[in-house]
């Protein structure tokens, strides 16, 4: 044999084998779910135990952001859309033409936390200083403004963390903080929940606002109220469950459609007490009283 | 001997700082090299284990392997293969062995060059426009491997014409005396006598392929799939994406994962790499000229 010929051998083998390895036998059932990056790691973990549930049921999740989700959603590229904002009438409209019906499914809540620095003597924001600190015009540009002095922090300067347009973060914090007016220039726009959080463990000077299921140990997560001077909630489950807490938002997943059939199934696990015992486990809260155990 | 003149003296002591100088340069080239390699296999090696390369992801793949992502990026690579290595090397015999020099051909000409110019990021966005939606594929391994084909088209030709080209004129022409047609003599002749370089672009775009996230990411490859995927039309995890995803998405990670995990990638394409030189010089051997 020549060395040619070997080869060609050598990688038909492999691809045959490789082909072969996973070729398995049974009927599968595909259920595409993609969007918002705050319910990304809850889907991987629901994805996760489903395979206990229904092993022929495989739900394929992606990331990259509510506005990802939806628009995958528009283009019927999707089966269930993840969002942590409502869908827009005007991207409501564009998928109807697309021939699509979304449908709206609250899966849970979240307590949209506000992380600072350790280090930083803030405890405690009200909706208006936030809005000052993050609003295009807003008055607060370093923490003297605010009446403290944070240590390890150069020039007192506010960094103002935020997240990429896409996001349904930014754009819940936007509608519920700003009143949706813009955000400030020069906010560092991250690219994920975590990212806004690691940037903050590492930043005195910082401000960022992500789910609170991706608090650590080395933030400090700010009580929040709802008026200046008014009485402040932190954020928690029990709190964003029982509306005290005032930045809290419902987490979504948008269906085609009603489902029916294994993705009707797999919506059903969701809201189950299984389903919902596993979105509490990740530090979101339930959408109906379970009992976990 | 000539006592040394103080020019030749100041010459002498320039010619020594600048040879010490550039020496210092290209040494601290690798550096980086090093340190890379180094940190990843300090921080990495702890967690590779047999479990870990052939086991899934568990725990909100905070434990367990990589198996998937691995199979998934060797699939990748092999359907890129299949798709992009015929098209290549067939396009550059024409060039090299068939085409007259005329506009027609330098217009294909430029247009090589152009698509190894064309970012990553781009060639994503073609590929969900043309695969995922146009031709219907969806979001499947098929889609994220043509992409790739397409990208990495550009480094097979390339390598296959200028190794082409590389086999001298007299090869030829002394064939063509004995009679034998054009096909004849790149049959026998020609490709034989350039095989070398064409496998080391082949194994070139291995490499590149198996590193790529870009391309994958919009047009087959996910987050997290419970199970292998069936066939081409499925889509499957890649460790390129799985390395972003494991360092960046998910709270709570270990430490050292991620860095394992970028050590099985880098290992992929070190392997890839040096399988290309030992072929380079195990063929060379026997190269008639």
């Amino acid at each position: 044999m020549t060395t040619r010929n070997r080869l060609l051998v050598l990688s038909t083998a492999a691809t045959m084998a490789l082909l072969a390895a996973c070729g398995g036998g049974e009927q599968r059932q595909v259920i595409q779910n993609k969007g918002s990056d705050t319910l990304v790691n809850v889907a991987q973990a629901w994805a996760e135990a489903y395979q206990d549930v229904h092993p022929t049921v495989v739900v394929a999740v992606s990331g990259g952001g509510s506005g990802t989700g939806i628009a995958a959603l528009i283009n019927g590229t999707v089966d269930i859309a993840n969002a942590s904002r409502a869908i827009k009438d005007k991207e409501l409209k564009l998928a109807q033409d697309n021939g699509q019906s979304p449908i709206q499914h609250v899966v849970g809540y979240d307590a949209l936390a506000v992380y600072i620095h350790p280090d930083n003597p803030m405890d405690s924001f009200s909706l208006e200083q936030l809005a000052e600190i993050y609003a295009d015009g807003g008055s607060y540009l370093s923490w003297t403004d605010l009446g403290v002095e944070v240590p390890g922090c150069q020039d007192q300067e506010i960094v103002v963390v935020s997240r990429q347009n896409n996001s349904g973060t930014y754009a819940y914090f936007r509608e519920a903080v700003l009143g949706d007016a813009d955000f400030k220039l020069g906010t560092r726009d991250m690219h994920g929940s975590k990212d806004v959080v690691d940037l903050v463990e590492n930043t005195p000077c910082a401000v960022g606002y992500s789910g609170l299921a991706y608090a650590t140990e080395h933030v400090k997560l700010a009580c929040i109220a709802a008026e200046t001077g008014g009485e402040c909630t932190n954020p928690s489950v029990a709190t964003a469950l029982d509306g005290s807490y005032p930045i809290a938002r419902p987490l979504f997943m948008y269906t085609n459609g009603e489902p029916t059939g294994y993705i009707g199934e797999y919506m059903n696990w969701i809201m189950s007490n299984e389903g919902q015992c596993i979105i509490l486990n990740k530090g979101y809260a339930p959408v109906t009283e379970v009992d976990c155990g | 001997m000539f006592e040394a003149t103080p020019l030749n003296q100041r010459n002498d002591t320039r010619q020594k700082l600048f040879r010490f100088g550039l020496g210092t340069m290209t040494g601290l080239l690798i550096l980086p090299v090093v340190l890379i390699l180094g940190t990843l296999i300090y921080k990495g090696a702890p967690v590779i284990s047999f479990e870990f390369l052939f086991t899934g992801p568990t725990k909100g793949m905070t434990a367990g392997g990589i198996f998937p992502a691995l199979l998934g990026t060797i699939l990748l690579v092999l359907v890129a293969l299949i798709a992009s290595v015929p098209l290549g090397i067939a396009a550059a015999i024409y060039l090299s062995e068939y085409a007259a020099d005329n506009w027609f051909t330098r217009t294909i000409n430029l247009a090589i060059i152009n698509l190894a110019g064309v970012p990553s990021i781009v060639h994503a966005l073609f590929g969900v426009g043309a695969f995922v939606i146009f031709f219907r594929f969806g979001t499947s391994i098929l889609a994220a491997s043509l992409t790739l084909a397409i990208m990495t088209l550009p480094v097979v030709i390339v390598a296959t014409r200028e190794s082409l080209q590389a086999v001298p004129m007299a090869f030829r022409e002394a064939c063509w005396n004995m009679g034998a047609t054009r096909w004849q003599t790149i049959r026998r002749v020609v490709l034989p006598n350039a095989i070398t370089g064409i496998l080391t672009g082949v194994i070139l775009e291995v490499s590149r392929t198996a590193g790529e996230t870009a391309p994958i990411m919009f047009t087959g490859a996910a987050f997290f799939l419970p199970l292998l995927p069936q066939s081409v039309f499925d889509q499957t995890m890649a460790l390129s994406l799985h390395l972003f995803v494991v360092s960046t998405q998910v709270p709570g990670m270990p430490e050292n994962l991620p860095f394992g995990v970028a050590l099985v990638l880098i290992s992929m394409v070190l392997l890839m790499n040096s399988l290309s030189i030992a072929l380079r010089m195990y063929l060379r051997g026997k190269k008639k000229w």
